[in-house]
């Protein structure tokens, strides 16, 4: 704990009420989400105020985290490196002040996450700091795009990186900044509009913290946090304690991109359980250097990976507090690409690709510790789906915009005891993330979205399923539309264990008017004239187990509602189906199924 | 004796489990009935509720209805039948390359669940087979991209015809900006299959977003059948049974309109009685003068319902979800804003494989019903526990009405027991015990999400089954004062006579602050204006009511994506040119208040235009109880109760013997004929002047001790 903590007035009234304690993390986790809803429904760029891609965060003052309530974990899990370099660089924090921060060399996730900084003094002691990072939707690379998958380094790539610049004093904004980044950034006014919302809703979370402080004691309820963050600690570790001991290594490998990575990239990880210790470890030492392109992940990411893969790949939820995570260690490398990326390396898509791949692969690795545990891999990368457009829009006066699309989501892995989540969209979200509406897409940028869909027999076959991926088919409506998009999973789908299957590769077309397809590389930056579309598949989730064992009557409703094909009820899960699917007369036949299933086992 | 001129108003609430009756006169509680509901034939209960209340004023059903004024209805069917899967088989037709939209909803997973890799996704409203893809498209300005197909649709519904579906949901992409298509399969839909129920998402819900349209839209569709013959047969019933007054339904935004409106919007039903337990707790704490924030809870048999009323306000919310929240079915309309769980007095206790207790959601519901009711129920619920424990009076259930078997609830308790290794009385204690936990985890999840604090608030315990278990749940939550109506046992049924004539008509109209279309907007709040009043017309009906008015209106910075609404500062059309700056004005405001800034170099974008109406029936000063108190009351009983590890000597005291200002201490249990009060140890109650009880429950319990002989009570 730092002095902060221990500041004389925390020291006068030891007493916890566990049922306050309570109280005062539910109400923090109020504070949160009222935090995070009024940036959502107050800023104009779709990206936030569409599919939540912003994340806020209550830290005590030293950055033990409070809330994530609401929020993605892979924006949260580093910011305790963030709150650190703020008080690195500014040991004298003051009401009223706001900091910017998108260091990723320095405890940001990747630039495009802005996030804002605000501290909370009461009494003189600095109490408390609030985070709100939200994905922009441009921040003045060298392209239109928030994904420089080609930056040779970071100044190929572009951006300005604050570094806990202080972009607010006494409630009111250093012109200066505003002024760098409205020369600087795309869309300069939709930006400064999201900024604003940004700080509106950072300054009601202070006003929250600060009504709560004024009612329970700022001190109390910091007492009260450490005794939550400690009782989290002790949940986490009587939950590993219960946990088998093993070790297990895994390793995937990111798709190739021809001049970038002509081989893909190794993703590498140890997992160790150690129930006696309570600990569990994620060594992922041996990965290799950073390359001179954008997908190298950031020491935030890379933490918030391997956590994200620990805690999805324990057989039963924690309670999580500030205390949740002392007990998973997780070691890392200098100037590796999945460990801390140096300075000048690029980490511009730190927040998706290897990131997607680190996370599968720390959860694959339990699995191979012991059934139970642990998941397949989910899907990977962004394909069209999650393309970022730009363009001009003549229905508004020829108006620029850019916009990161949320629009169709790969599928989620399957576990010992569930079929993959739907709307999973990778390991960094988990499924957190909100979908566009079809609507609003169309009401704010010139775009037809023709269908999304799911796609039968997708999803990696098993005693439990992983997700279908879906299919997504758009185009420009007017004018040339620019398109940026870093799938994965194409070449290297997400694999399965314990005999489930891959999930189904992504895969990519440009559409010409006349309906002929080309193939679309993973790594793309190309321009869709009017006419042309752009026809993306994501990713099924992995499978786990083997599918003969998958149970015939799930097999049979995997078909009716379209998850499943019935040629693959047959060939893959070995289920013997009779009738017929549109009259509603379709069902299997128990014996012939048993048979069919031990001829296919022989 | 009813004074002829005296205004006599019916209200009927139908639960899960049952249904319950409250009769004003001129606006004073005069009696409450109840009745099982029974699922074979919903009127009988109906009637059962009425008859029960008409007995205690000396009437038969039939005169009663005869005198009365008005009725109003409320009930549950509807979210029953839809969380029970029992609603109609329905299609939904959707624009081509559209047929998951109800499968993905609008992604994102329940909060607690960050990191949670355990839970499967559920399928579609209406499953992958039962939809179908329509070949047409509008564009987001209204255009037409692809023309619509009639001999498609033709065939489509014919094929529809043919596999026998009872209702159709149309939900097409766009059209809101453009209802042509739409319009056109209606027509196709008449042809068709006439006869057959249909919604079309521009008339039911005109808002951009192609999955709350369609959600609320297949919602709508599957519950018209089933509606319109449940809601059809009362009123049939009603007529025959004398009745000519108007007759009024319950919506899920806390008010009432006519059942003809009702049976055409069904969807409007979802909350419909739960809706109304908010509005009786405000009228009860303004009654006691509490002032500050109310959560109000409803323990019925079947589920647990929670409100709140903060800052004087019903809260509510226009995102509803049935079940889990970003993967249950989103209801998208103005609705009070109600936490449901399956427990209740029917909550069935069970023992599990690996030897753990659990309480719920499967409910016994009335029909068999607990075990203690005698009528073939076999597996043991929370009300079995309660009268194990003593906490019930076997002859005065139900105000004597049902003879309580306790017997056999006693065997099945054990049965559990035995598996669990502990006694029947700890059994016992350990179901109510679980319930509560339940119940109170509903209440935080609720309260201080919102950032209500339960403790500083005044709780309000409505239903049959509140008063078994409010004690331990107030005192967990740390509750200082509760308030527990005399009619707890009927809350909303109460509320329902409290509430107004409401309807809300809203219509999207884009246009901004710098090209301020007056004229258009005008229009749309002229033919708002119109539907308000045709409301009015109809809903006035024989009955007199003041009649309010306001305006409102969505709005957004350019750019935005989500509206702030907002109360504008006109009185209907004839908006000008020169009110912009007072609507633009009004509209930063209402966006300080939400989102604490405002942007005032923007332009101000309004979406849509809402008109609401009010009728206000309420027209009583009073809900004094009607009887007669008998001073210093003997306990109708003295029983053993188990309370903790103690049995106790345990008064049992009819509520109406019990005058304003007495003062009863735990432990006794408070009867009426539609509730039961346990009040532990460590609680003492205090009869309001209204004749509600308050109950202190914890730290303040200084006063009596307890004395069994004396019936407990201090006047």
């Amino acid at each position: 704990m730092s002095e902060t903590l221990e500041s004389p007035a925390t020291r006068t009234d030891d007493v916890i009420d566990p049922i306050l304690a309570t109280v005062i993390s539910h109400r923090l986790n109020a504070i949160n989400r009222e935090m995070n809803d009024a940036l959502m429904h107050s800023a104009r760029s779709a990206l936030i105020s569409v599919a939540r891609d912003m994340s806020g965060a209550l830290m005590t003052a030293d950055g033990t985290l409070i809330s994530l309530a609401n929020s993605l974990p892979i924006h949260i899990l580093g910011s305790h490196l963030q709150v650190e370099s703020l008080r690195r660089h500014h040991p004298t924090l003051r009401n009223g002040d706001a900091y910017l921060h998108n260091d990723p060399y320095e405890g940001c996730t990747h630039p495009a996450d802005f996030t804002l900084l605000v501290p909370v003094v009461i009494d003189d002691v600095h109490c408390f700091t609030l985070t709100l990072l939200a994905h922009q939707a441009d921040i003045g690379n060298s392209q239109p795009t928030t994904y420089m998958f080609d930056a040779k380094d970071v100044y190929n790539e572009g951006a300005l990186i604050f570094t806990a610049t202080q972009i607010q004093r006494d409630y009111e904004d250093v012109e200066d900044i505003i002024r760098m980044c409205r020369k600087r950034i795309r869309a300069a006014d939709q930006w400064y509009a999201d900024y604003r919302a940004m700080i509106g809703a950072i300054r009601l979370g202070e006003q929250r913290i600060r009504e709560m402080s004024e009612r329970f004691g700022a001190q109390t309820i910091l007492r009260h946090l450490k005794w939550m963050a400690n009782y989290g600690d002790e949940m986490m570790g009587a939950a590993i304690r219960e946990l088998p001991a093993g070790r297990a290594e895994y390793e995937v490998r990111h798709d190739p991109a021809p001049g970038l990575m002509p081989d893909g990239f190794r993703i590498h990880a140890a997992v160790e359980i150690d129930p006696k210790e309570g600990k569990i470890i994620v060594d992922l030492t041996d990965n290799d250097d950073c390359m001179p392109n954008g997908l190298n992940l950031s020491e935030a990411t890379t933490l918030a990976g391997a956590l994200i893969g620990v805690m999805t790949s324990l057989p039963k939820q924690v309670p999580i507090t500030g205390g949740s995570f002392r007990r998973i260690e997780v070691k890392m490398r200098e100037g590796a690409a999945v460990g801390k990326a140096a300075f000048p390396h690029s980490a511009s898509l730190a927040t998706t690709n290897l990131l997607y791949r680190l996370i599968g692969a720390v959860q694959c690795a339990f699995a191979n510790i012991a059934y139970g545990l642990g998941s397949g891999a989910g899907a990977s990368g962004m394909s069209a789906a999650w393309g970022v457009i730009s363009g001009h829009d003549r229905r508004f006066g020829d108006r620029f915009y850019v916009n990161q699309l949320f629009s169709a989501f790969g599928g989620g892995p399957a576990t010992a005891r569930v079929d993959g989540w739907i709307n999973f969209g990778g390991g960094g979200v988990n499924g957190m993330l909100l979908r566009d509406s079809i609507e609003v897409v169309e009401s704010k940028y010139p775009v037809r979205i023709e269908s999304v869909r799911i796609v039968p027999g997708s999803g990696g076959a098993g005693k439990f399923r992983g997700a279908p991926g879906q299919e997504i088919t758009y185009g420009p409506r007017f004018s040339e539309m620019e398109l940026a998009v870093a799938a994965d999973g194409m070449v290297h789908p997400p694999a399965g264990v314990h005999g489930g299957h891959a999930g189904g590769a992504a895969q990519m077309f440009v559409v010409a008017p006349d309906g002929s397809e080309k193939p679309l590389p993973g790594l793309s930056l190309l321009a869709l004239d009017a006419g042309y579309r752009v026809r993306s598949i994501d990713n099924g989730g992995g499978g786990y187990g083997d599918p003969l064992d998958r149970e015939p009557a799930r097999v049979l409703a995997d078909v009716v509602e379209g998850y499943e094909t019935a040629e693959r009820a047959r060939s893959i899960y070995g289920v013997a189906l009779v009738g017929v699917l549109e009259e509603n007369t379709l069902r299997f036949l128990p014996e012939e199924t048993v048979s069919l299933r031990s001829s296919m086992r022989g | 004796m009813i004074a002829n001129e005296s205004n006599v108003c019916i209200s009927v609430d139908t639960g899960g489990t049952f249904t319950d009756a409250v009769v004003t006169i001129d606006g004073t509680i005069a009696a409450v009935g109840k009745a099982p509901t029974t699922y074979g034939g919903l009127v009988d209960g109906f009637f059962g509720a009425v008859q029960d209340a008409a007995k205690s004023l000396s009437l038969s059903r039939d005169e009663l209805f005869a005198r009365a004024d008005r009725l109003v209805y409320g009930t549950t069917h509807t979210v029953n039948a839809y969380v029970q899967g029992k609603t109609a088989k329905t299609a939904l037709l959707i624009t081509k390359g559209f047929a998951d939209t109800l499968l993905f909803r609008e992604g994102g997973r329940p909060q607690e669940q960050t990191f949670e890799f355990n839970v499967p996704f559920p399928g579609p409203y209406i499953p992958r087979l039962q939809t179908f893809e329509i070949d047409e498209r509008i564009d987001a300005e209204g255009g037409v991209v692809r023309a619509l197909d009639e001999s498609e649709v033709r065939d489509t519904l014919r094929g529809i015809k043919r596999e026998q579906f009872e209702a159709i949901a149309v939900a097409l992409i766009w059209a809101p900006s453009n209802h042509a298509h739409e319009h056109r399969i209606g027509e196709l839909i008449e042809e068709e299959l006439p006869g057959v129920a249909y919604t079309l998402s521009h008339r039911l819900l005109p808002i951009m977003r192609e999955y709350r349209r369609a959600s609320v839209t297949a919602l709508d569709a599957s519950l018209k059948p089933l509606v319109e013959e449940s809601l059809g047969a009362v009123e049939e019933e009603v007529r025959r049974a004398g009745f000519s007054g108007p007759i009024l339904l319950c919506t899920s935004a806390g008010g009432v309109v006519p059942i003809d409106h009702a049976i055409t919007h069904p969807v409007y039903l979802m909350k419909s009685g739960p809706a109304m337990a908010p509005v009786a707790a405000r009228r009860y704490a303004e009654l006691e003068q509490f002032r500050g924030d109310v959560v109000v809870v409803d323990t019925g048999g079947t589920t647990f319902d929670v409100g709140m009323i903060q800052d004087g306000e019903i809260a509510q919310s226009r995102i509803t979800w049935m079940g889990p929240e970003g993967i249950g079915d989103l209801v998208a309309m103005a609705t009070v804003n109600i936490k449901s769980i399956g427990s209740g007095g029917g909550s069935i206790a069970s023992v599990d494989e690996g030897g753990l207790l659990s309480v719920g959601p499967r409910s016994a519901g009335s029909e068999p019903g607990p075990i203690c009711y005698g009528k073939g129920g076999t597996e043991p619920t929370v009300t079995d526990a309660a009268a194990v424990l003593g906490y019930l009076q076997p002859d005065f259930f139900f105000g004597g009405r049902m003879t309580l078997e306790v017997e056999p609830a006693r065997q099945a308790i054990a049965k559990l027991g035995e598996r669990l290794g502990t006694s029947v009385p700890q059994t016992a204690e350990g179901i109510i015990r679980l319930a509560s936990e339940s119940m109170i985890d509903a209440i935080h999840g609720l309260t201080i999400n919102a950032g209500i604090d339960p403790r500083e608030s005044v709780l309000v315990a409505g239903g049959g089954a509140a008063g078994i278990n409010i004690v331990p749940i107030a005192r967990e939550l740390g509750v200082k004062k509760v308030i527990v109506p005399r009619h707890a046992g009927v809350l909303s049924a109460v509320g329902m006579q409290y509430s107004d004539l409401t309807f809300r008509s809203e219509q999207a109209k884009i246009t901004n602050s710098v090209a301020f279309d007056a004229e258009g907007v005008n229009e749309v709040l002229t033919a708002i204006d119109e539907r308000l009043d045709a409301f009015a017309v109809k809903a006035s009906g024989e009955h007199s009511a003041v009649w309010e008015r306001e305006y409102r209106a969505e709005a957004r910075y350019a750019g935005q994506v989500w509206e702030v609404e907002f109360k504008l500062p006109i009185g209907g059309h004839g908006v000008t040119q020169e009110d912009v700056g007072r609507l633009v004005e009004s509209f930063h405001e209402a966006h300080q208040k939400q989102y604490t800034f405002v942007d005032r170099d923007s332009a101000v974008e309004f979406i849509s235009w809402v008109g609401v109406t009010r009728g206000i029936l309420d027209i009583s000063n009073s809900t004094a109880p009607a009887g007669t108190w008998h001073g210093r009351p003997e306990p109708l009983a003295i029983r053993k109760c188990h309370f903790g590890s103690v049995e106790i000597e345990t008064p049992i005291l009819a509520m109406d013997d019990l005058p304003a200002g007495a003062i009863v201490a735990g432990p006794a249990a408070l009867v009426s004929p539609t509730s039961t009060l346990v009040l532990y140890p460590d609680s003492v109650a205090r009869v309001t002047p209204h004749g509600d009880f308050v109950l202190t429950v914890g730290e303040d319990t200084s006063t009596p001790v307890n004395h069994p002989a004396e019936g407990n009570v201090h006047v």
